[in-house]
C-alpha cells in the first residue's frame, strides 16, 4: 500500500486552519520533562476536536538549541528529546488518520556552526566544503545589509580563528549561513526535503527565505537568485510530491513578499505570511480605530489564484514590529510593553491573552477579524485557552512555556519531577494552570476553548472565508472595521466593533438591496437591506458576520 | 484502449453507485487498467479519475468488457464474465499495468473457493458496491468509490477470521491494487448466508408473532457482540488492533461534542411540534444530564469496533447469529472509520436499535409490542454482552458503565432526533421518547 491517504485536493490549505506546535511544550509522553512525538500522538484526539487541519511544528532536528532549534545540526535526524525518526512518522500517520496534515520548519538559510557541513568547512580553503559557506577575509563586504538580532549580535560577520577567515550569518553568530552559489548547496537541500516528503510530510515552513543569497551593493534581501532556486523547490514539488505546502516566513512589506508567491498562477512558495497585518490588528483594537487594517490590506496587492496568505496573532517569537514606521513602533511599546521585560529586538515577547489585559471581549474580537480575512489563519499553542506568559524567562521561552492540560501536578503536561520540567509552567493566579486548562475549559460550555471550537467550526462551515474575495467597506464611523467576502454563490458581511463603546454605524449596502442578512452563529435573519444605509449597532468590541441571502419570494 | 471522456463522464455519473451527483464533473479518464480476462470477450479493471470543478478528485473502479471488439462499460452486466475475478483469486494472480499491480489473493483453507461456479446474479444490497452472488454460495463485493488505504471491511473480517470469530460471513479471497495513483481494496470475495433472516426483519416478524421468543435471540446477540468486542481486544501485538487507553480528555472532547450537538439540535427544533412536546425547550435539561453522566469515572479501554452496528447488520441463520458489514459508517471518511473507540459505541447503536424496532412495528405493521418490551430486550442483550465481553474494555464498575452507555445512547438519540426531523417527521416520536427517558430516569435515579 502506498502512504497516500487522502482524496488529493490541490487547494487545501486555502479552507484550513493551522495550529502551530513547540514540540517541547505539547505533552511529554516519556516522562522525561520534555515533550515529545510520542505525547504529541497522545493529543491528537484533542486537536482533531478542534479542528485543526494542519499542524506546523517548530523545529524538531537535531540541534544544540542555542535558536530553539532553528539552528539544526543535522537535518536528517530528530532531535533526541522529541524521539526518533521512526517516532516521527509513526506521528505523520496518525495525524493523517485523523485527517491533520503536518507540515514542519525548515531552515534553508543556514545552519547551527556544529552542523559537521560548517566543521569541514572552517577546517580550511581547500576542503572538500570549504565553499559551503559564505567566507571572506574582510567584513567589508554586503555592507548595506542590515542587522536582524539587534540586540546580540554587532555585525553579520564572524572571525572565525580556525580557518582565519569571516563567515556571513544573517542571523546569531553561531548560525552561518549556507552558500547557495555552490550548485551542491542546492541539491543538498534539496535532498533535504525529499528525505521528510518521502517520509510523509505535507510540507514545510520555510525559515527566513529572503536571505538565500548575498550580492554586494544590495540589502542581501529578496534577490532574483533566491526566487529562481525557490521556483526550483516548487517544481520539484508538484513533479513528485501533490498537495504538498512550502509556507514562506518573509518578514517584509506585502508588495515584497507577494513575490514569494512567484509568476502565473504561483510557481514558488504555496503561501507566505503576512506579517505587517498583524501588529494593525494590536493598533486598531487599542486606538479603537479601523484605519491601519484598511490602509495594509488596501496595501496588499492581489496574489495569484492558487496562493494564500497565512495570517495569525502571535506566534513562537516575539510579536514583530519590524513592518511599523518608528512611530507606530513607539506607540505600540507604549501600549503593549509597559514593563521593558516585554521587549526584545524589535517587537514584545508576550503572548495574546495578556496583551490583551485578558479582556474575553478583546480576545474573541481578534480572533474573529482574523478569522474574517482573507488568508488561513494560524493559531498557537496554548492560545485557544488564553494561555499566559511569563517575561522572567529569558529569550522567547516566556511564550513558550509548557500547554497546561489540567488542573494536575505540571498542569498534565509531564509525569516527571518538577525540578526536571524544561520550563516550569505558569503558576500566576491569572494565567496559571489552576485556573487556565484544558480539561476544565473543556467541561465549561461557556469557556473561551469552547468558543474557538464552534468559531473554528463555523470558518469551516463556509470555503468563503478561505476562497473568496475581500472588499472592504467605508463607513462613517471609523471605530467600525466592515467588509465583504464573496465567492460563488457565497456573500458574507463582517462587521466589527473596535471601540470599547457601544457603536452604530451606517452601511452602504445598496449594492445588496433586497438581501436579507442573518446573523452566522444563531442563524437569525435581520430587516432586509433597502435602498438606503444600513443601520447597526454594535455592543463594546461586539462583532457581527453576517451571510447575505437572497429574500424568500 | 482510449476512451471518449464524454462518453466516459455519461456512464460513471449515471451509475447507481456514483457518490458524487451534485459535483460538476470537468474532467474523467483512465488512470491505470489490467486485463483480467484475456480470451473473449475481455475482462478489463480500469481505476476512472472523476476530476471535479473544484480541483479535488474521486477514483472510481470501473470494469469492462470488450466483446467482438465492442465495448461494454458495464462488464458485470454480464455476471458469468465475474467468474472471471473469483479464479483469478483461486490461482492468486498479479496483474500488472502501467501505474501500479493488481494483486488478488485466496484466504488459506478457505473451502468455497475451490469449486467451478455455475449459477451468477447479482443482487443491489449497497449502494455504493456491485455484489454478485455465486450458487448462493459466494457473494463477491467489488468496491466503486476507492479509498486510499486498507478496507476495513477486508481488514476486519480477515482479523476474525484468523482469531477464530465464526459468527461472520467468512472471508474467501480479496483483489487490491497498488501503485502511482493511490493503494486501494477493489473488492471481497466472502461465503453468502444462505437463508438466513435479516435481523430488523425478524424482530419485526416476531415482536408480531412472539416477542419472547426474539427476546431470547437477543440474549444471544448479546452473548455474540461481547466475543466480538472481546476477539477485537485480544490481540495486543497488533498494532491496528491492540487496546489502548483512552486519552485524558477522552470523556471530555466526547462530553463537548455531543453537548454543542444537543445545542445546535435544539436551536433548530420546529416549534409547536406535538410529537416534540415532551422534549420541547428542555435543551439545557438534556445538556445539564450529560454533564452529570461525564463527571468522572473509568472509560475502559478503546479497540476497533464494528463503528455502524444495528439490528440491519446482523443475521440469523443455522440457529445462531451472523454479524455483517464491518465497513463501518460510510459516511465517514476511510481512516477515521479505523480508528479505535469504546465498544460500548457498538452497543448504544444496538440498544437505540431495539426502541426504533419496538415502535417500527407499530408503525409499520399496526401491531402493539408488550409494554416493557424495550426494557426486557435492553435487559437481555446487556445481560448476555456482559457475560461474554472481556471486562477490562468497558468501564469497571456497574454504574461507570451505565453512564458511558447513556452517553453514546444520548449521542446517537440527538443524531437522529435531528435527522427525523428532517426527514421522516412520523418517526420522531422515537428519538424524543429516548431522550426524555435520558432525562427522567436521571431524574428518578439521583
Amino acid at each position: 500500500m502506498t502512504d497516500q491517504w487522502f482524496e488529493r485536493d490541490p487547494q487545501w490549505f486555502k479552507r484550513a486552519v493551522f495550529y502551530e506546535i513547540h514540540i517541547r511544550g505539547f505533552f511529554d509522553g516519556n516522562d522525561d520533562g520534555s515533550g515529545d512525538f510520542r505525547g504529541l500522538i497522545e493529543k491528537l484526539d484533542y486537536l482533531q476536536w478542534l479542528g485543526v487541519d494542519c499542524i506546523w511544528l517548530l523545529p524538531m532536528y537535531q540541534s544544540p538549541l542555542r535558536d530553539g532549534g532553528y539552528d539544526i545540526a543535522d537535518f536528517f535526524t530528530i532531535h533526541p528529546d522529541y524521539g526518533t525518526v521512526e517516532d516521527f512518522k509513526h506521528f505523520v500517520e496518525q495525524a493523517h488518520q485523523r485527517g491533520i496534515r503536518v507540515i514542519a520548519d525548515l531552515v534553508m538559510n543556514h545552519t547551527s556552526s556544529d552542523h559537521p557541513w560548517f566543521q569541514e568547512s572552517r577546517q580550511d580553503r581547500t576542503n572538500p566544503k570549504a565553499d559551503w559557506y559564505v567566507w571572506s577575509d574582510s567584513d567589508e563586504l554586503y555592507k548595506d545589509a542590515r542587522i536582524i538580532f539587534i540586540d546580540t549580535e554587532a555585525s553579520n560577520w564572524t572571525f572565525d580563528p580556525v580557518r582565519g577567515q569571516y563567515y556571513w550569518h544573517r542571523f546569531f553568530f553561531h548560525q552561518p549561513d549556507l552558500n547557495y552559489e555552490n550548485p551542491e548547496v542546492q541539491e543538498a537541500m534539496l535532498n533535504v526535503l525529499r528525505f521528510w516528503l518521502d517520509l510523509g510530510i505535507d510540507g514545510f515552513r520555510l525559515d527566513a527565505v529572503p536571505y538565500l543569497f548575498e550580492e554586494d551593493g544590495t540589502g542581501c534581501e529578496n534577490l532574483e537568485p533566491t526566487h529562481e532556486y525557490l521556483k526550483r523547490v516548487r517544481a520539484e514539488v508538484d513533479a513528485r510530491y501533490p498537495d504538498r505546502v512550502l509556507l514562506a516566513e518573509a518578514n517584509m512589506w506585502p508588495e515584497d513578499v507577494v513575490e514569494y508567491f512567484g509568476d502565473g498562477d504561483g510557481d514558488e512558495c504555496h503561501m507566505a505570511f503576512h506579517f505587517p497585518v498583524m501588529p494593525r490588528m494590536f493598533m486598531s483594537v487599542r486606538r479603537e480605530d479601523a484605519t491601519p487594517m484598511y490602509e495594509i490590506l488596501e496595501r496588499t496587492p492581489d496574489i495569484p489564484r492558487n496562493a494564500q496568505w497565512g495570517l495569525f496573532l502571535r506566534n513562537h517569537d516575539e510579536l514583530t514590529l519590524e513592518m511599523v514606521t518608528d512611530d507606530e513602533r513607539d506607540y505600540m511599546y507604549a501600549e503593549y510593553a509597559k514593563d521593558p521585560r516585554m521587549k526584545l529586538n524589535l517587537g514584545i515577547r508576550r503572548r495574546l491573552a495578556p496583551l490583551l489585559d485578558g479582556g474575553r471581549d478583546e480576545i474573541e474580537l481578534m480572533h474573529a477579524i482574523l478569522f474574517s480575512l482573507p488568508g488561513s489563519p494560524v493559531l498557537y499553542y496554548g492560545d485557544e485557552i488564553g494561555m499566559g506568559d511569563n517575561v522572567y524567562l529569558g529569550d522567547r521561552d516566556g511564550v513558550r512555556t509548557p500547554m497546561q492540560w489540567t488542573s494536575d501536578r505540571n498542569a498534565g503536561f509531564s509525569r516527571a519531577d518538577w525540578a526536571q520540567l524544561y520550563l516550569q509552567p505558569l503558576m500566576d493566579p491569572v494565567y496559571g494552570y489552576q485556573a487556565v486548562n484544558v480539561e476544565a475549559q473543556l467541561r465549561t460550555p461557556t469557556s473561551f476553548l469552547r468558543w474557538v471550537h464552534r468559531f473554528v467550526a463555523l470558518r469551516k462551515e463556509h470555503p468563503v472565508f478561505g476562497l473568496g474575495t475581500y472588499e472592504p467597506l467605508s463607513s462613517d464611523n471609523s471605530k467600525i472595521f466592515a467588509h465583504i467576502r464573496r465567492w460563488e454563490e457565497d456573500t458574507v458581511l463582517c462587521v466589527h466593533n473596535l471601540a470599547r463603546s457601544a457603536q452604530a454605524v451606517q452601511l452602504d449596502l445598496s449594492a445588496f438591496a433586497g438581501m436579507v442578512p442573518e446573523e452566522m452563529f444563531g442563524r437569525t435573519s435581520f430587516p432586509p437591506v433597502g435602498e438606503l444605509p444600513y443601520l447597526l449597532t454594535l455592543a463594546p468590541r461586539g462583532f457581527f458576520w453576517f451571510q447575505l441571502r437572497e429574500a424568500k419570494a | 484502449m482510449t476512451f471518449d471522456e464524454q462518453a466516459l463522464i455519461e456512464h460513471v455519473t449515471r451509475q447507481r453507485w456514483y457518490g458524487a451527483k451534485s459535483r460538476d464533473v470537468a474532467h474523467a479518464r483512465v488512470l491505470d487498467s489490467v486485463v483480467a480476462r484475456t480470451s473473449e470477450p475481455q475482462l478489463v479493471l480500469a481505476l476512472v479519475e472523476m476530476r471535479y470543478e473544484t480541483g479535488a478528485h474521486d477514483i472510481y473502479q470501473l470494469v469492462y468488457a470488450l466483446r467482438d471488439g465492442e465495448l461494454e462499460l458495464d462488464g458485470l452486466a454480464d455476471t458469468t464474465l465475474a467468474r472471471e475475478l473469483v479464479s483469478a483469486m483461486r490461482s492468486g494472480l498479479t496483474l500488472q499495468g502501467t501505474e501500479g499491480i493488481v494483486e488478488f489473493r485466496p484466504v488459506e483453507g478457505f473451502a468455497g473457493i475451490g469449486r467451478e461456479l455455475v449459477e451468477t446474479h447479482s443482487i443491489d444490497a449497497e449502494q455504493s458496491n456491485t455484489s454478485v452472488v455465486f450458487d448462493d454460495e459466494l457473494i463477491l463485493k467489488v468496491f466503486r468509490r476507492l479509498e486510499p488505504g486498507l478496507n476495513p471491511e477486508l481488514e476486519m473480517l480477515r482479523f476474525l477470521t484468523q482469531h477464530g470469530f465464526s459468527n461472520i460471513a467468512a472471508l474467501g479471497g480479496w483483489y487490491a491494487y497498488s501503485g502511482g495513483p493511490l493503494g486501494a481494496t477493489l473488492g471481497i470475495l466472502q461465503e453468502f448466508v444462505r437463508g438466513g433472516l435479516d435481523g430488523w426483519e425478524l424482530a419485526l416478524d416476531e415482536l408480531s408473532s412472539d416477542p419472547d421468543r426474539f427476546l431470547g435471540r437477543l440474549h444471544r446477540l448479546g452473548e455474540v457482540t461481547g466475543e466480538l468486542h472481546t476477539v477485537l481486544g485480544s490481540d495486543s501485538d497488533d498494532p491496528a488492533f491492540c487496546p489502548e487507553t483512552p486519552s485524558v480528555e477522552s470523556l471530555g472532547l466526547l462530553t463537548a461534542t455531543v453537548d454543542e450537538e444537543i445545542e445546535r439540535v435544539f436551536l433548530d427544533l420546529p416549534q409547536d411540534e406535538e410529537a416534540l412536546e415532551p422534549i420541547a425547550g428542555r435543551g439545557e435539561e438534556v445538556r445539564d444530564q450529560l454533564r452529570q453522566l461525564t463527571h468522572a469515572g473509568s472509560t475502559g479501554k478503546i479497540i476497533r469496533t464494528h463503528g455502524d452496528y444495528h439490528l440491519g447488520q446482523t443475521m440469523w441463520a443455522d440457529d445462531d447469529w451472523v454479524i455483517l458489514d464491518f465497513e463501518g459508517e460510510p459516511a465517514r471518511p476511510l481512516a477515521e472509520r479505523r480508528l479505535k473507540r469504546s465498544p460500548l459505541r457498538d452497543v448504544a447503536g444496538m440498544l437505540r436499535s431495539f426502541a426504533y424496532a419496538a415502535s417500527a412495528v407499530q408503525f409499520l405493521r399496526g401491531i402493539e409490542p408488550p409494554d416493557d418490551w424495550e426494557e426486557q430486550a435492553r435487559e437481555e442483550f446487556l445481560d448476555g454482552y456482559l457475560q461474554t465481553v472481556d471486562s477490562a474494555l468497558i468501564p469497571s464498575g456497574q454504574a461507570g458503565l451505565e453512564r458511558l452507555l447513556a452517553v453514546y445512547e444520548l449521542e446517537k438519540a440527538v443524531y437522529e432526533l435531528r435527522y427525523e426531523v428532517d426527514n421522516r417527521p412520523d418517526w420522531v416520536t422515537i428519538p424524543v421518547t429516548g431522550i426524555q427517558r435520558l432525562i427522567e430516569g436521571a431524574a428518578t435515579t439521583s
